[in-house]
């Protein structure tokens, strides 16, 4: 058994590793490099879209569905960063409501529609409003879900994409400032006495780790894992957003994300960086090769389903990769209790 | 064996001379089992603020431990599937003895002593036929005096009631072998529950959630004064789900589900891994070291009312103004029970904490 990174951290308790705060050149790559520009592209294509929808707000409105999914894009490019200004408020949440196991989503947006409910009045009273149709996905049936295209009225409709637009745009812009005003000073300075968030550079170093690894477990388990189910029962109806047919580009994206972030967080070791620049490569290619089938309906038929088993297995490896390379070298390992809790 | 008979006989000669007491000075106000510096299995004795008093190594990774209620020692219990359970002289750290339960069977890494400390009960597998069973020991001599049907598979936590005199077993439902190390034989077909025993060992109430949930293995379980019993839970389904990690249950009521509906609800993973009352009982927290999140929610609403982040967090202890948290990464920290409140880290130590932090009498 190794001995123990995490207690590098335990190590600098008492002397001056405080000292080095702020000097920290990983945290400064990941947060200027990674973090904000992902959230200042989401503030703005959300911005874009809130625009948009302003101007044409018919849900078959191809100016319409491009700007959503040029938002919805770079919400997906974000979604592994689910620590600090986006857990505000449940403020990532009510920009993406998924996986969605009891249908709440559907439910209240159909409750909406027939009741037409005047929360979408005023953005005020929308964000009071269920997180479940707040989101990128209540945008998604009413463009994609042909079911939801004449419940209640042709301008309640509207009204409500213009409502929802309006507080995805409201809620990115909330994390980029609170990123910008607080949270980026809180993980590039931490302090065993001042900042009551992070007191090392390891602790942040364990957040951005886990940024990795929660968006690579979120790929494996969620994106591809759902749809996947077991051989026996796989659930095509799980996949993300297949309604409109996004769910392996979401991957795609996905994939994209966590490969910029694993490569700031091995800047300095080239050999690693070429080991995770090879399987990054190794799962984009298994995505690639299934752009005949974007929604993962495949998983039910033996002869597709093989190859979204394959890019998952990809993704393990990537987790392998990130558990015994980049963690060690990032001084922080999985956790003893999370990884083998009783 | 020879050995014990020696320890047996010193025990009783030491009940000759004047007793000790929790009182005497010395005695940690917590107990954990971690994992030092060298990866070396230790039982260590922290004190209220968190420092760590002694260790006594152990022979392998240790779980949780339960408190004489009077005389100042404990058992610190093996992990599942481990066969060990050592009792602790609380003072000092010194092992006073080592258990064994009966061939056959393995701890499940929690126990209880009876209110007036003559008898402890363990949780255990009878693992060739998969029950649950409560071993019950003479905590004079801690000879092995019986066993009872914990009412259920994979007994895990056990406590005293408080509202009653008898015990409440938290049986998790998970059918487990050593030969297949931790693998989980059963999972479709898995029904935990929680059991209230007599102290005779009769079961004299079960309470299990309906269908939709039998895969949320009911695992840790907490008793507040007024006898209601919290119980944390791990969920077995599909991942991505949305279910309740912890429930309220009074005897002869029916449960109730807490923080139902909160989306923050996924941010445990599926995964309680301690859970205590607040100092006031007015709250009951949980945490999830896979989650790296401690949620505290309130008992009369089962809102959610703050949701705190912290690294590998799982022990989790009530103290007065709320509750005393430890993590694999060493740390003990104050969780306060407020909205808006933080996480005080007090110490770290040079020690992973494992699952349990362990409130002394």
């Amino acid at each position: 058994m190794r001995p123990i990174a995490p207690f590098a951290a335990a190590l600098c308790f008492g002397l001056a590793c405080a000292a080095t705060a702020g000097a920290d050149a990983l945290t400064d790559r990941v947060v200027d490099h990674h973090i904000l520009p992902t959230y200042t592209r989401l503030a703005q294509e959300t911005a874009a879209f809130a625009e948009v929808a302003q101007q044409d707000c018919a849900p078959t409105s191809p100016v319409l569905e491009e700007a959503w999914g040029r938002a919805f894009d770079a919400w997906v490019a974000a979604s592994h960063l689910r620590f600090g200004p986006s857990e505000v408020d449940n403020r990532a949440f009510a920009i993406a409501f998924w996986p969605d196991s009891r249908s709440k989503t559907p439910k209240a947006l159909r409750s909406l529609l027939l009741d037409r409910d005047p929360v979408v009045e005023t953005a005020t009273e929308f964000a009071t409003a269920s997180i479940a149709v707040r989101g990128f996905y209540t945008l998604e049936y009413l463009l994609h879900d042909p079911d939801y295209a004449d419940l209640g009225t042709a301008a309640y409709r509207c009204a409500l994409i213009r409502a929802v637009s309006g507080d995805l745009s409201a809620n990115a812009a909330a994390i980029l400032t609170d990123w910008q005003d607080d949270f980026a000073a809180a993980l590039q300075r931490p302090d065993q006495q001042a900042n009551p968030r992070y007191r090392t550079d390891t602790e942040v170093h364990q957040e951005l780790f886990k940024a990795l690894t929660t968006g690579l477990e979120i790929l494996a388990d969620m994106r591809l894992g759902r749809p996947l189910g077991t051989f026996e029962q796989p659930r095509p109806n799980r996949a993300e957003a297949y309604r409109s047919g996004r769910s392996l580009r979401h991957v795609q994206i996905q994939l994209a994300a966590l490969r910029d972030l694993a490569r700031l967080l091995t800047a300095g070791d080239p050999a690693l960086q070429a080991q995770l620049a090879g399987a990054f490569d190794k799962a984009d290619r298994h995505a690639e090769a299934l752009s005949d089938d974007p929604i993962f309906a495949g998983v039910t038929d033996p002869q597709q389903r093989f190859r979204i088993e394959a890019l998952q297995q990809d993704v393990h490896d990537i987790k392998t990769i990130a558990a015994t390379k980049i963690g060690p070298s990032l001084g922080v390992e999985a956790g003893f209790n999370a990884l083998d809790g009783d | 064996m020879h050995s014990r008979r020696k320890f047996l006989a010193g025990l009783m000669a030491g009940s000759l001379a004047p007793k000790a007491t929790w009182a005497d000075a010395g005695a940690p106000a917590f107990l954990s089992a971690g994992r030092d510096e060298l990866g070396l299995f230790v039982i260590a004795g922290l004190s209220a603020t968190g420092a760590v008093l002694f260790r006594h190594p152990l022979p392998d990774r240790g779980h949780a431990a339960s408190a004489h209620p009077s005389r100042p020692e404990a058992v610190a219990f093996a992990r599942r599937p481990g066969r060990f359970a050592d009792v602790i002289d609380c003072r000092s750290g010194a092992q006073l003895a080592r258990l064994s339960p009966p061939q056959g069977h393995h701890f499940y890494g929690h126990g209880v002593f009876t209110p007036d400390g003559t008898r402890m009960f363990t949780t255990e597998n009878a693992y060739e036929s998969g029950d649950g069973i409560i071993g019950i020991w003479d905590a004079r001599d801690y000879r092995r005096i019986g066993q009872v049907s914990s009412g259920g598979i994979g007994p895990h936590e056990i406590r005293l009631r408080r509202d009653a005199a008898g015990l409440v077993v938290a049986n998790g439902g998970i059918e487990t072998h050593p030969d297949s190390g931790r693998a989980k034989l059963n999972i479709p077909f898995m029904r935990p529950n929680l059991s209230y025993l007599s102290l005779a060992g009769e079961i004299e109430e079960q309470m299990e959630l309906p269908r939709d949930l039998h895969k949320n293995s009911i695992r840790h379980i907490a008793v507040r004064p007024d006898g209601t019993v919290g119980f944390a839970m791990q969920w077995q389904g599909d991942v991505g789900a949305d279910v309740p990690i912890v429930g309220l249950h009074h005897p002869g009521r029916s449960p109730r589900l807490m923080a139902e509906g909160d989306p923050r609800l996924r941010n445990l993973d599926g995964y309680g891994g301690s859970i205590a009352f607040s100092g006031d009982a007015t709250q009951v927290a949980v945490t999830s070291p896979r989650g790296g999140v401690v949620h505290v929610m309130a008992c009369d609403s089962g809102a959610l009312i703050v949701e705190h982040r912290l690294a590998d967090v799982c022990g989790l202890a009530t103290t007065p103004g709320g509750f005393l948290a430890s993590t694999g990464t060493g740390t003990v920290a104050r969780i306060g029970a407020q909205t808006g409140a933080q996480v005080v880290p007090l110490t770290t130590a040079p020690l992973a904490w494992d699952n349990h932090l362990i409130p002394l009498a």
